[in-house]
């Protein structure tokens, strides 16, 4: 389930994020629930294995902004990492870097599948 | 009247107050405004939780819409370019991104005013997006909401002092502001300020050119700045702006009133101590308790309508827009609106009126004037006294002209086919479509496509349009005339013609004006007068026509004046064709 304290536990600057919602916890927490459905790290994956970079770099860019803005640091760090390397449409190899925003991704979807 | 206090002292200081005291409170009251105002802003981002969060956070002090793409913040930005106070967009969007956005707004000048603060991740970004004139910018992941908070506030307060600043100013002579600036403060007052009822009135002074010209432009800029001080002194005591719209004309949106005596009172006495014995007045025309939905130009044409309702008297006085001038106004743009309908549908319908001549024992019909009326699916059947004046004024006319121009040709060729006889039939032609260059082939190809010889084809041309400009129109009528074509005279006595012009003029019958024929029987004076033009008409060895005979007592006199040919309804209003055919079967068997 997805709580502040949860969410605290797993990572996330919860405080900062609470504070940009004007310190409304609710509110907060329903954001950052609308993002569970979120496939777009699929989506980012295939973009890399087909070496679309300009398409890739939208993508990462939109993640980005969105993790960042509720504060999930654990998916936020390595998205920002892939999108600044995007961003000069660098050929290096992603899947370290993918495979961890994956992984906080997936812990992320089972707090939220955990029924409490 | 915090926001126009503010505004006029800066602009005009004399109408603040001498001891400074007002301008204390003014900046005070400005910052509490500011505050105190909700001003709309729009978020362009295609990422929701983005909107989501920047749109709880900006809520809070302001009216938020949303756009999730460019093309869609244009058409929001579009609709909105008057009342938008703030842009904040995302760089990076499908569709259209925000690049393409700063472009269009910085390339469009009524756009370019709204400021646009770009949200970004990158620091090239923000440095290309400044460049394309964008306020400022807010970085992602978001600030703390204050400090989001504070420079979208900022880059509004900025952008607001600057289009002030920029603005044309004021008019030099009075001091008030010109119009543009008037508009745009007038609007955002109503932004602040939607509940206040307020008026808008156009103050006019009478016959203002003739002033300038029997006193000297001096003597007009004096009683101008007069007339504008006094308003100054009016809108001291309320809520109000004013402004010189031009030469002689004021506008003032200012606070509800009940009565505007008391401000035309103040403005004539002023004026008549400083004007002296020159006798001077102003028009006033209000609409009051305006409707805030009708945008401000709106309220004063309105006000201006009822305005120039009073044109023409030289009293000082006010006029109210009212519910009728609404009405009219209102009846006035859906007949406009419907002409090319009506044209479409066939809901123009051509009457005919039969001319009798008169001269013999008994009267016999001679000819039809074509005259046209408006079967309006709403309002019925409505006469041209309604709608010509209108398409004059916007050009339509010529539209119509030339639709009864065909249609009485059809209908000389179809009577010709069924009665075996001619019955000539005159249309309008109007001052519009004889200075078209078009015109003499237009009516010379109508004739020959319905196959009607031109003598049947009769042109009614208006006195005053020979006035005009007469040698024009004279080369262009004996042109016709040789083709064959007759010319009436049309409203004669109406117009100004010299006795000199009228022998040279080439035409076939003087129709005489409606106005004398109304009054013969009212008085001696009138009938001499159509006496005399019967005489220049003689003289001219042409016929005399008189329209609008009403009474057997008009009849009597006209017929014992020498007057040739009869049109009015003594003898029938204006029928449609299947009517008037009785006329012609009347006519063919009395030769019978």
């Amino acid at each position: 389930m997805i709580t502040i304290e949860n969410l605290r536990a797993y990572g996330a600057n919860v405080d900062e994020g609470v504070k940009r919602c004007l310190d409304d916890e609710e509110f907060y927490l329903d954001l950052v629930k609308s993002t569970v459905a979120d496939d777009r790290l699929s989506e980012l994956e295939q973009c890399l294995a087909a070496k679309d970079f300009d398409k890739a770099f939208e993508v990462a860019h939109a993640l980005k902004g969105m993790y960042g803005n509720i504060s999930i640091t654990p998916v936020y760090e390595p998205i920002s990492r892939i999108t600044e390397l995007l961003r000069d449409r660098k050929d290096v190899d992603y899947s370290e870097l993918l495979a961890e925003a994956k992984e906080q991704k997936q812990k992320l979807d089972e707090m939220d599948a955990a029924r409490e | 009247m915090i926001y126009f206090y503010r505004i006029i002292s800066k602009i005009c200081p004399a109408a603040g107050s001498a001891d400074g005291k007002g301008v204390k409170n003014m900046s005070e009251e400005v910052k509490s405004t500011i505050n105190g105002i909700r001003r709309l802003v729009l978020i362009v981002d295609d990422e929701h939780i983005n909107r989501r969060v920047l749109g709880k956070i900006i809520e809070k002090d302001y009216d938020v819409i949303y756009a999730e793409n460019g093309k869609d913040a244009m058409e929001q930005i579009r609709k909105r370019e008057k009342t938008l106070s703030m842009i904040l967009l995302d760089l990076i969007m499908p569709e259209m991104d925000g690049y393409e956005v700063l472009a269009l707004l910085h390339d469009d000048p009524n756009l370019s005013r709204i400021p646009v603060i770009v949200l970004t991740s990158e620091r090239t970004a923000e440095v290309k997006s400044l460049q394309l004139g964008a306020a400022d910018f807010i970085p992602k992941p978001y600030d703390m909401p204050e400090v989001i908070l504070a420079r979208v506030r900022r880059s509004i307060e900025l952008a607001e002092d600057n289009s002030i600043i920029n603005a044309t100013e004021n008019d030099t002579l009075t001091g008030l502001y010109t119009k543009d600036f008037f508009f745009q403060h007038g609007r955002r007052y109503d932004q602040y300020y939607p509940d206040n009822p307020m008026d808008a009135a156009v103050l006019n002074v009478n016959r203002f050119h003739l002033v300038n010209e029997l006193h000297g432009r001096l003597f007009g800029d004096t009683i101008i700045s007069a007339i504008a001080g006094q308003i100054n002194r009016v809108l001291d005591e309320t809520d109000g702006i004013a402004c010189r719209s031009d030469a002689d004309t004021f506008y003032i949106y200012m606070a509800h009133r009940d009565n505007y005596e008391p401000v035309l009172n103040r403005i004539m006495s002023e004026l008549n101590s400083i004007a002296g014995h020159t006798r001077l007045s102003v028009r006033m025309g209000v609409y009051m308790n305006v409707d805030k939905a009708a945008d401000i130009e709106t309220r004063f044409d309105r006000a201006a309508v009822a305005c120039n309702s009073l044109r023409g008297n030289y009293t000082t006085g006010c006029s109210v827009y009212d519910d009728k001038m609404h009405q009219k106004e209102l009846y006035s743009e859906k007949l406009i609106g419907d002409m090319d309908t009506g044209v479409e549908e066939k809901q123009f319908k051509v009457y005919y009126q039969p001319k009798y001549d008169i001269r013999g024992v008994d009267p016999l019909l001679c000819s039809a004037e074509a005259l046209i009326r408006w079967q309006h699916p709403d309002y019925g059947l409505v006469g041209p006294g309604a709608f010509v004046p209108l398409f004059e004024e916007n050009g339509l006319v010529k539209k119509l002209d030339h639709y009864v121009w065909r249609e009485a040709a059809a209908q000389i060729k179809a009577w010709k086919e069924k009665f075996g006889v001619t019955m000539p039939v005159s249309v309008n032609v109007s001052r519009v479509d004889i200075s078209d260059p078009g015109f003499e082939k237009e009516i010379t190809d109508i004739v020959e496509e319905f196959g009607i010889d031109p003598s049947e084809y009769l042109l009614e041309i208006t006195e005053s349009a020979y006035t005009d400009n007469s040698e024009e129109i004279i080369e262009t009528v004996n042109r016709l005339r040789e083709k064959g074509f007759r010319v009436e005279m049309d409203d004669f006595g109406s117009g100004y013609s010299s006795l000199n012009m009228l022998a040279s003029l080439p035409i076939d019958a003087l129709k005489l004006d409606m106005a004398f024929i109304r009054k013969i029987g009212q008085n001696d004076k009138d009938l001499r007068m159509v006496q005399l033009m019967i005489d220049i008409a003689e003289f001219m060895q042409i016929p005399v026509v008189a329209e609008g005979v009403e009474t057997k007592e008009q009849y009597d006199l006209l017929k014992k004046a020498g007057c040739d040919i009869i049109q009015g309804y003594y003898f029938s209003k204006p029928v449609p064709p299947e009517e008037f055919e009785k006329f012609i079967e009347d006519r063919i068997n009395h030769t019978l």
